[in-house]
């Protein structure tokens, strides 16, 4: 179980996280959503470790933060100076498994752009080589961070399945930050939103039916519909 | 491409030079065939091998410390802001010192030693590199460290796979214009205190008026910068660059 637990976090003198606890079970796949500047990212931030000037504790099964992470941001964010291959080799930490490079790349049809520089891959597919990167190592955590934004609306969603399969594979708990409830809804199995100043979660909604990422399933309009008839401004981070 | 236009511009300048010795035909502007047949004299029957080798390996020396003191101090003033403010008064100092009074405080504090001549031409090149590292530690992109801290990867990897290529590009350039600058103070360290080496030579020349043997060794020197930037630097840029090209 991943325990957040974040009794205060401050940025630029003010505090913008207080009191804050989540629990997230095995294999719960998360959505976090709520207003921009909620502090979701923040609160991303702190799990993934880059940034650590709070006060709080954050465990994996009470071990305190060591664990690996896979991460995927809003950019590729790849090394354009490494090809494909040494981009994930870089990250990879058992080096006795090199062939989870080629394997992965396969899976996401780029195995022939193994030994190509970043600049001469599509967005969609840089996307698609930071989706291996972030599961390379089997990490029991990973967090996204928009990862299917300013793609166009197929990549994106060529994104998605991959992402869904990859997922399915050994089911590690999965944080989404996402500004979009119909990805939300579509790919997790609960949503969290969020309310600002401060931070606190206002509505947990528990979605029992998997979708796998496809989001012309008419069910997913109706609990969208759904929710935001019983909360009109629950995007804006309010529930009243 | 490029070396054709090279090739062009050299032929065009022997001409010139080769019209304006017959038109002027004075001894003061040998032709250029009077400049090869003393290049060939110095460079088979005379010193001129010797001395090139040990101006080189003074460059080489001075250049060498001067690139890794240099890229270690702009990196970190690049990242520390304390240490920056530190160490900046010097930096300016540094650059506006001029290179004969290094030269001669060198001497006099040091002896007429190769010790006091490189050290003198390192202190000369140093804040030049350290202002240019400098500005690329400031320029190193957060989002590639982020990369580093989410996926654990080792400080030796985050060093040479992340942090130094963002900052090659800058290296390199001081690597270029911090070459052709030693080059330059080299000779004019030797010139004034040692009894090697091309710039001493060249001074021998000019006490004797001796033109041709100026200009032989002038371009047996220029040949040889020539040699180091096309098969060392160019190529050493191409390879850190090659990454950008294909797009």
């Amino acid at each position: 179980m991943l325990n957040i637990d974040v009794t205060s976090k401050f940025y630029n003198d003010k505090e913008i996280l207080k009191n804050l606890h989540i629990n997230i079970h095995e294999g719960d796949f998360i959505s976090f959503v709520g207003p921009s500047g909620c502090g979701k990212t923040t609160l991303l931030g702190l799990v993934s470790r880059l940034d650590e000037d709070y006060s709080g504790k954050i465990t994996l099964d009470n071990q305190a933060i060591d664990f690996e992470i896979g991460y995927m941001f809003q950019d590729s964010r790849l090394l354009p100076w490494l090809t494909v291959r040494q981009n994930l080799l870089l990250v990879l930490k058992d080096k006795s498994k090199e062939h989870l490079v080629e394997e992965l790349l396969k899976e996401v049809e780029l195995e022939e752009y193994m030994n190509s520089y970043i600049k001469e891959l599509s967005g969609g597919m840089q996307r698609r080589v930071a989706l291996c990167r972030a599961f390379i190592n089997q990490s029991k955590i990973i967090l996204l961070d928009e990862p299917f934004v300013s793609l166009d609306f197929p990549s994106a969603q060529e994104l998605r399945a991959l992402f869904m399969k990859f997922y399915k594979n050994y089911r590690p708990i999965v944080i989404l930050v996402t500004h979009n409830l119909t990805e939300a809804i579509s790919m997790s199995n609960k949503i969290l939103f969020f309310g600002s100043k401060p931070t606190k979660v206002v509505l947990t909604y528990n979605n029992e039916k998997d979708f796998s990422s496809n989001l012309y399933d008419e069910e997913i309009q109706n609990i969208k519909k759904e929710i935001l008839s019983k909360y009109p401004s629950i995007l804006s981070g309010d529930v009243s | 491409m490029v070396a054709s236009n090279k090739i062009h511009s050299f032929i065009i300048l022997i001409i010139i030079w080769q019209a304006l010795a017959v038109v002027v035909n004075v001894d003061t502007l040998p032709a250029p065939l009077e400049v090869m047949y003393s290049m060939h004299y110095h460079i088979f029957e005379d010193e001129l091998l010797h001395h090139l080798g040990i101006t080189l390996l003074r460059v080489l020396i001075a250049f060498a410390i001067a690139m890794v003191v240099g890229v270690f101090f702009g990196i970190l003033m690049g990242n520390y802001k304390k240490i920056d403010a530190q160490l900046d008064f010097f930096i300016i100092l540094g650059l506006n010192i001029p290179a004969l009074v290094t030269i001669i405080l060198c001497y006099i504090w040091f002896g007429l030693t190769d010790f006091s001549a490189i050290l003198a031409v390192i202190l000369n090149k140093v804040p030049a590199v350290v202002v240019t590292v400098r500005e690329g530690a400031k320029a190193i992109n957060v989002k590639y460290m982020q990369i580093a801290k989410v996926y654990k990867i080792s400080s030796y990897d985050t060093l040479t796979k992340i942090y130094l290529p963002q900052i090659y590009p800058y290296i390199m350039a001081s690597a270029r214009t911090g070459l052709s600058l030693i080059w330059k103070i080299v000779l004019v360290v030797e010139l004034l205190g040692r009894s090697s080496g091309m710039g001493f030579q060249l001074s021998m020349f000019f006490q004797f008026f001796d033109i041709t043997s100026i200009l032989a060794y002038s371009f047996a020197f220029i040949f040889v910068v020539l040699l180091i930037e096309s098969f060392i630097l160019a190529p050493l840029e191409k390879r850190a660059t090659r990454w950008r090209e294909n797009a």
